[in-house]
């Protein structure tokens, strides 16, 4: 049975004026469970209390209601006087009689009516309580402080000081904030350095301090008292607690970007170390998840803007070094790759892209003009397992060279008289000299690969049974394909493949007449352009296509027809006319383009009865190639339905255990450059398969897609410079085989690689890592998560500079000599980047009148910054006295709205 | 017989809405006496069933106020408060009850004058409506000839 107390106070007159507290008293006194009701003065006053306590003594008290003012005010006291006697202070209950009575009726009656409701409230309220007890909790004695400025650093501080342990977390690569970027504080133009960098110091020698530099709080969970953070270091790509702060590396990098220190006014490295007092005084790396798009589009994956950048800085035998690493044909690939790397260029968001192959081709010639100057790697060890490839197109002869780097013994079987495959027997002397190729190829013979000419296979399976471990063909595409017309096997008919090949090997040293080259691709231009310098009378190019549709290099169709090869767009040949079994004319229609077939380009379609006659000598078709299937006699490797080798997308596996393929024999007719990677891929299996490991794991199909979309800041302030014009030879010196287009000049090519936007911050070209000598530099390195429990957190992320060229009146971003407060601030500091002297930006003089524009985007909502920071009229007082101190007979403006800066009234 | 007073419970959260109460008290802000001030930790605290019974139990009105949208002393128990109410809603209509005779508001802590304001106008609303019996549990209805709330026979018991 419940025992409750009632004490009804009066609160002086304050509840007694409008609420007859005697009279709750008695009305209470008559409540059911109500062992004893009471009424006073002050019951908070201790005589109050005192009856409080010996009326729960003498009734045994279950319960107490205490009707007086807000349980806001008083319900702490009560609860401590009753726990106070040994009743359990949730036990306690508060009518609320002065606020939410007395004080706000007038009307005695009504007023009382009420109160004796709330008290009856309260004592029904307390019969249903129940004994509670405060429960504890451990809290985790740590405290986490976001963000790394002055704000962050003197909290961090505080709470060290205290004994806690503090974990500051900073975005930035050092602590410090925007206050380090200061030159000197308001009002007493105290050296902000001064003042900031013992704290900065402080932070790293307090042992109850942790500093997360370059990192970010992913994620924060948990209560008060027991968080759970986690934190993303971000990596660095060198040991940060190694690093000295020797600076060795910042030198040769040569990749240069706008320092956000000095607010980009001056640059910095890709490695960098944001200012000299940096904590921790780390140098760091700055690169793009994903490489430039160069590179990643780039078939070998060569680390273009890693030589690029190098070439901007003249390092021509390093950037060589670069290109080298993934690619055995520098000088080939300078001057017939197809380069998608250029199509991927970001630099053609402003003009044009880099001239990349131009680029390489310098550096092929620098490699043949300075022999002495190259090392080329030599293989690590020796191992004893043979592998045969056949095939000595540029397909076999990477693949040979990588394993020869890996120690293999390799042996090359080629069918011709000549090495070189397609790049011999396919491409024109006018667009890659023989002395090129040589050059290339006997650097791979120098690696200890083994090169046998003459030497056709014609069973694949025999060389595993000869003692060799492992084969890869690397066969090519060596059969031009029909056309499917009547009279085209007549004399005089022939295929580009075979006609460039007697060309190449000097068997076709004269061509007469009219010549019909038909196709749109770079073998047709080929034909075409090498018969017109043997002598033909003239060269008709017939094409189903326009212009638009045409497979092959624009620059080579461009050169083709300058030199005087013309081109029928929209025609097809239909029938070759022959007498005496020699071919004399070609008949053909006109063709109009229909719907889209499925590569994309619109379908020829021929109109009818338009059919006309071309002359004709010599027909040449060039309308792709098949591969011959002559190097497999037991025909047990699998072919696809397209009569190409079949073989595992991912790892060029034939069905033959053992035999692996790549290049135009699984791939058709493809670039060089692609077949280099399939060497390159068969190479790797290959040394899977003889050290018996899984030739899946780990691999991932080769995308060359680009995901990552580029920063805007590298587009930021770029100015527009055309791409270099790549030196030909006149069109009348173009009788003959002389190749058609040089090498760029050192200066040019210089100049070139300057235009280079450095996608990918870091170009990954080695230089840091050859610098340091602790070795502290992995390009590998990844971003770490660590797990941090807390019990508190401080938020002190600090401001961002709002932009100004949203308000385009002011031309800041438009004129040079507009600038913001901070680049100022950096301008005058002695540790900016022009040494603290004063000077505009567009001449280089000491400004005389200087401007200051407050209250910018102050209160405007409408371009998003409804506040007024408060700040700025204190901050430009500053300026105009830094101003004057610089330039003592100089003139300050300030133009304001309103000064509004508070604190200590200044 | 005394004059009919329409009886409102009001659930009020202790750190925005009580103490704005407290505010109309400190500065004398007069409203009628019909509020019953019912203290939760939270408006999100309000259970439906809550206000059902005050009905049952011989409420004619019922009054929920908690903090502002986004000042809620627990981040976001005023959310859910209002989205139970939104949902509540059809809930509580179906059932019978006359909507008309649930408010809802914000009232902070600073706002003493706007709870006087809120608890004269809920009142006026209240009165104007009538009794409100329907929901009225027997007991309660038999001995409700004046003020149900202030019978021995009333909800309190």
């Amino acid at each position: 049975m419940a025992r409750i107390g009632v004490f009804v106070c009066w609160c002086g007159s304050n509840i007694a004026e409008t609420v007859d507290s005697e009279g709750v008293g008695e009305y209470a006194a008559k409540l059911p469970g109500v062992a004893v009701s009471m009424d006073y003065k002050y019951t908070c006053s201790d005589p109050g209390q005192k009856m409080i306590i010996e009326a729960i003594r003498e009734h045994k008290l279950t319960g107490v209601v205490v009707a007086s003012c807000s349980p806001r005010m008083h319900e702490t006291t009560f609860r401590r006087t009753v726990a106070g006697v040994g009743l359990n202070p949730y036990l306690l209950e508060m009518a609320n009689i002065r606020e939410h009575c007395s004080w706000v009726h007038h009307d005695k009656e009504a007023g009382t009516e009420k109160a004796k409701i709330l008290v009856r409230m309260m004592v029904e309220k307390v019969k249903h309580n129940h004994k509670l007890y405060p429960i504890k909790v451990p809290v985790t004695n740590r405290a986490l402080v976001i963000g790394g400025g002055i704000a962050g650093i003197q909290a961090a501080l505080d709470i060290a000081k205290e004994g806690h342990e503090v974990i500051i977390v900073e975005k930035q690569p050092s602590v410090g904030g925007h206050m380090s970027q200061l030159d000197e504080t308001f009002p007493t133009l105290d050296c902000s350095q001064c003042i900031l960098t013992p704290r900065m110091v402080e932070i790293i020698q307090d042992k109850n301090i942790k500093l997360y530099a370059y990192s970010e709080v992913e994620s924060v969970s948990g209560f008060i008292g027991n968080f759970k953070v986690k934190i993303r270091r971000k990596s660095r790509y060198l040991k940060e607690s190694e690093c000295t702060g020797c600076s060795d590396c910042e030198e040769p990098c040569p990749v240069e970007l706008k320092n956000e220190f000095n607010e980009g006014l001056d640059t910095r490295k890709a490695i960098y170390r944001p200012f000299t007092q940096a904590v921790p005084n780390s140098f760091l790396i700055e690169k793009t998840k994903e490489p430039a798009p160069c590179k990643v589009v780039c078939p070998i994956g060569q680390n273009v803007q890693g030589y690029v950048a190098l070439m901007s800085k003249g390092k021509f035998k390093e950037a060589l070094k670069v290109v080298r690493e993934t690619n055995p044909f520098p000088s080939v690939c300078g001057r017939v790759c197809t380069h998608v790397c250029e199509t991927a260029c970001n630099r053609s968001r402003i003009d044009e892209p880099i001239s990349i192959a131009s680029l390489k081709r310098v550096l092929g010639d620098f490699e043949a003009a300075n022999p002495e100057l190259i090392t080329y790697a030599k293989p690590e060890e020796t191992k004893s397992e043979k592998v045969a490839v056949v095939g000595a197109g540029p397909a076999g002869l990477v693949c040979a060279y990588d394993l020869a780097k890996a120690g293999y013994k390799v042996k090359v079987f080629e069918s011709t008289p000549v090495a070189g495959g397609m790049l011999y027997l396919g491409i024109p002397e006018y667009r890659l000299t023989r002395d090129v190729i040589a050059r290339e190829v006997k650097a791979i013979q120098d690696m200890g690969v083994e090169i046998e000419l003459n030497s056709p296979v014609d069973d694949a399976q025999e060389l595993l049974k000869k003692g060799y471990k492992a084969v890869f063909l690397g066969i090519g595409c060596q059969k031009g394909k029909d056309l499917g017309i009547e009279g085209e096997d007549a004399e005089g008919s022939t295929d580009a493949v075979a006609f460039l090949k007697k060309v190449n090997l000097g068997e076709t040293t004269k061509v007469d007449g009219n010549v019909i080259v038909v196709g749109g691709g770079n073998s047709a231009i080929d034909a075409a352009r090498s018969a017109l310098r043997l002598g033909a009378k003239q060269v008709k190019i017939v094409y189903r296509r326009s212009k638009k549709e045409m497979p092959a290099d624009p620059r080579e169709v461009e050169d083709a027809e300058k030199e005087g090869v013309s081109i029928e767009f929209l025609s097809n040949p239909t029938k070759v006319i022959t007498e005496n079994g020699r071919i004399t004319e070609v008949e053909c229609l006109r063709m109009e383009l229909g719907e889209p077939d499925g590569s994309g380009r619109r379908r020829p379609v021929p109109v009818k009865g338009s059919e006309f006659i071309i002359k004709s000598d010599l027909l040449i078709r060039a309308v792709s190639q098949a591969m011959e299937q002559d190097f497999d006699k037991s025909e047990n490797i699998k072919l696809s339905r397209w009569k190409t080798v079949d073989v595992d997308p991912l790892t060029l596996a034939t069905s033959v255990d053992g035999i692996f393929a790549g290049g135009d024999g699984v791939n058709g007719p493809e670039t060089v450059v692609r077949a280099m990677e399939d060497g390159y891929i068969a190479a790797e299996s290959i040394k899977r398969f003889l050290t018996s490991r899984d030739l899946k794991e780990g691999r991932n199909f080769p995308a060359h897609k680009v995901t990552e979309e580029p920063a805007e800041r590298l587009f930021e302030g770029v100015e527009k410079a055309s791409r270099v014009k790549i030196p030909e030879i006149s069109i009348e010196d173009r009788n003959n085989f002389k190749e058609v287009a040089s090498v760029l000049s050192d200066e040019d090519a210089i100049k070139e690689a300057k235009r280079c936007l450095n996608c990918g911050i870091c170009s990954e070209c080695g230089e840091c890592g050859k610098a340091c000598e602790k070795d502290l530099i992995d390009h590998n390195m990844e971003d770490e998560i660590v797990e941090e429990d807390v019990g508190a957190i401080v938020v002190a992320t600090g401001y961002d500079l709002m932009d100004p060229s949203v308000y385009e009146e002011y031309g800041y971003k438009k004129y040079p000599d507009v600038l913001t407060s901070l680049e100022f601030e950096r301008m005058v500091s002695a540790s900016g980047p022009t040494n603290g002297k004063l000077i505009r930006p567009s001449d280089g003089q000491t400004p005389k009148n200087v401007v200051f524009v407050q209250c910018v985007g102050s209160r405007d909502e409408d371009k998003g910054y409804p506040y007024c920071s408060g700040i700025c009229c204190m901050y430009t007082a500053k300026h105009t006295m830094l101003f004057k101190h610089k330039v003592p007979d100089g003139k300050a403006f300030v133009f304001y709205v309103d000064v509004r800066a508070s604190g200590n009234n200044y | 017989m005394k004059k009919w007073e329409p009886k409102i419970t009001a659930f009020l959260c202790n750190w925005c809405s009580y103490a704005g109460a407290d505010l109309a008290g400190t500065s004398r802000f007069e409203y009628p006496t019909n509020i019953r001030i019912i203290r939760l930790p939270c408006s999100g605290k309000v259970d439906p069933l809550f206000i059902v019974k005050a009905f049952e139990n011989g409420s004619d009105g019922v009054l929920v106020s908690g903090c502002h949208p986004g000042d809620c002393h627990y981040t976001s128990g005023n959310y859910h408060a209002r989205r139970k109410f939104a949902m509540f809603r059809k809930l509580i209509e179906f059932y019978g009850i006359d909507i008309k005779r649930i408010q809802f508001s914000w009232v902070s802590a600073a706002e003493g004058g706007k709870w006087a304001e809120v608890a004269t106008q809920v009142t006026e609303d209240i009165r104007k409506l009538g009794p409100y019996e329907p929901f009225k549990k027997e007991a309660v209805v038999q001995g409700c000839s004046v003020h149900p709330m202030n019978n021995e026979k009333g909800i309190l018991n």
